[in-house]
């Protein structure tokens, strides 16, 4: 272990662009057919009221993919979104997999071309934000370590994601809160958030002070930070040690 | 304690004694549905015990290889990870790379991790630090840390008993559920890293609602799930999706059981 794959590669060197939702989409998708071993890759985003959105899709197999378990409301994707797991079928006629969902997997067999197929949720603590679907025309695994990169790069996916849903607006004349060096918003917002652990401390007190969502708390986090021009991990420091706390008034 | 205590005149030291329960105890969680992080947790408690450390934490690496730290037995043990992650290097970085056991009997004197030992020496936290592989078949998939406040090496039976320490962790990894396919590690450690976010958040709720410390907070979202028999994590996500009154999660009991 401890190398990165091509997909997760790809993908870091997003993380100092602006890109909109579905840009990102966009280039996961795209970096997932070239670097792992699969034929077709798709995007959606499940937003809040179970409402969802594809971002991107490869061709139109994956869309046609999107589509199905959308409107059956059943699938492999629809799985991994509701159990928060990863949801892999390396081979759809041979397997009891499908008795789960048994209508999509005839619609499967009858429209598409599809033997293969991996669901990997997006997620965030206990929130899901989307899933990324990926589909092979042959049976198969994934290896072990296209696996490992598919993971990451679904996590750094997510990371994309939800700083981009949590990102503070910019101001009219004040700096922006994106800075173009070092791949990191003004608020210290990365890769290395994930592994502080004040800074999940910190939503969970703020969703408990507001009653809000983790996704809005962590919103509300960044955007005191961008205010004060300081780190998130710095504010998240403050909340968690009480000297500093969020109020209705201060909506 | 009572005169007729039979363990009282048991003529075997007393670690000797600990070690073996630490096992059970282990073992038992083992058998039964558990949860990855909440073995993690029990493993550096028994780790600060057993061993006379001052603290002890377990760093995992994530699917991109990067380590992140899944269990720690004080804040101060979680700083020194971070230390270590943000000067990319370290005892703990280096055991993991090379999947063996590294020993820094004095982090203040030594010249192997300059960035690591100017920033740690400036905490005056620890003193020395000892790194211990979680070992998979030549691989390292994440690292133990012991760490003291005095300087000193650790001797060969506690090395010994650490690293015993450490491939239960691996072994509890492994087996939370049936391997069934060779992705299912990086799946695991994915979950239990994700878990891990959840927990934190469910500390934050607990602290703010209850109006308690981080460190209280973990200690009865602890207790709730050991005395109901739940999972750590599932216990912290029904706290996050509002499925529990942290009230009633909160709440303080004499029944529970303490280490």
């Amino acid at each position: 272990m401890g190398e990165r794959g091509a997909v997760t590669e790809a993908l870091a060197d997003l993380a100092g662009e602006e890109l909109d939702d579905q840009s990102v989409g966009e280039r996961l998708c795209q970096a997932c057919v070239e670097g792992l071993d699969v034929d077709g890759a798709a995007l959606s985003l499940l937003t809040a009221m179970a409402a969802r959105e594809t971002l991107w899709a490869t061709d139109s197999v994956a869309q046609r993919l999107e589509d199905l378990q959308f409107s059956l409301n059943e699938g492999a994707c629809i799985e991994a979104a509701t159990t928060g797991a990863p949801v892999l079928v390396p081979d759809l006629f041979h397997t009891t997999e499908t008795a789960r969902w048994p209508v999509f997997a005839a619609a499967v067999a009858e429209q598409t071309p599809v033997a293969a197929l991996f669901a990997l949720p997006l997620q965030w603590g206990a929130a899901t934000i989307g899933v990324l679907d990926l589909y092979r025309c042959t049976p198969g695994e994934l290896s072990r370590a296209g696996w490992r990169d598919a993971l990451a790069a679904a996590d750094t996916a997510a990371l994309l994601l939800l700083g981009r849903r949590t990102r503070p607006p910019p101001a009219p004349d004040g700096p922006p809160s994106s800075s173009p060096d070092g791949g990191r918003d003004g608020d210290g917002w990365g890769p290395g958030v994930f592994s502080r652990p004040e800074v999940h401390q910190a939503t969970g007190m703020v969703m408990a002070q507001l009653g809000i969502s983790s996704e809005e708390a962590l919103a509300r986090l960044r955007a005191h930070a961008f205010a004060e021009q300081r780190l998130l991990v710095d504010v998240a420091g403050d909340v968690v040690a009480r000297r500093f706390r969020f109020t209705e008034e201060m909506r | 304690m009572r005169f007729d205590d039979p363990t009282a005149r048991d003529p075997r030291p007393d670690r000797e004694r600990q070690v073996g329960r630490a096992f059970v105890e282990l073992a038992d969680t083992l058998v039964d549905d558990y949860d990855t992080l909440d073995l993690l947790d029990r493993l550096v408690t028994h780790c600060v015990h057993l061993l006379a450390a001052d603290a002890a934490a377990i760093m995992l690496a994530d699917a991109g290889g990067e380590l992140r730290t899944v269990a720690s037995s004080s804040e101060d043990a979680e700083f020194i990870e971070l230390l270590q992650l943000q000067a990319g290097d370290g005892p703990c970085m280096q055991c993991f790379r090379y999947a063996a056991p590294v020993s820094a009997p004095d982090i203040t004197t030594t010249d192997r991790w300059p960035a690591f030992t100017e920033a740690a020496t400036s905490r005056s936290l620890f003193r020395s630090v000892h790194a211990l592989p979680l070992r998979l078949r030549g691989d390292a998939i994440g690292a133990l840390n012991l760490m003291h406040h005095r300087p000193g090496p650790l001797p060969a039976q506690d090395l010994a008993l650490g690293q015993a320490l450490a491939d239960v962790a691996t072994i509890g990894i492994l087996a939370e559920r049936s391997i069934r396919r060779s992705e299912v590690l990086a799946e695991q450690l994915q979950t239990a890293l994700n878990n891990r976010v959840v927990i934190e958040q469910a500390k934050g709720i607990l602290a703010q609602q209850a109006g308690l410390t981080i460190a209280e907070a973990f200690d009865r979202l602890r207790d709730y799930s050991r005395r109901n028999n739940l999972r750590l994590a599932d216990v912290a996500r029904a706290v996050t999706a509002g499925q529990v009154e942290p009230a009633t999660v909160a709440e303080r009991r004499g029944t529970a059981r303490r280490r």
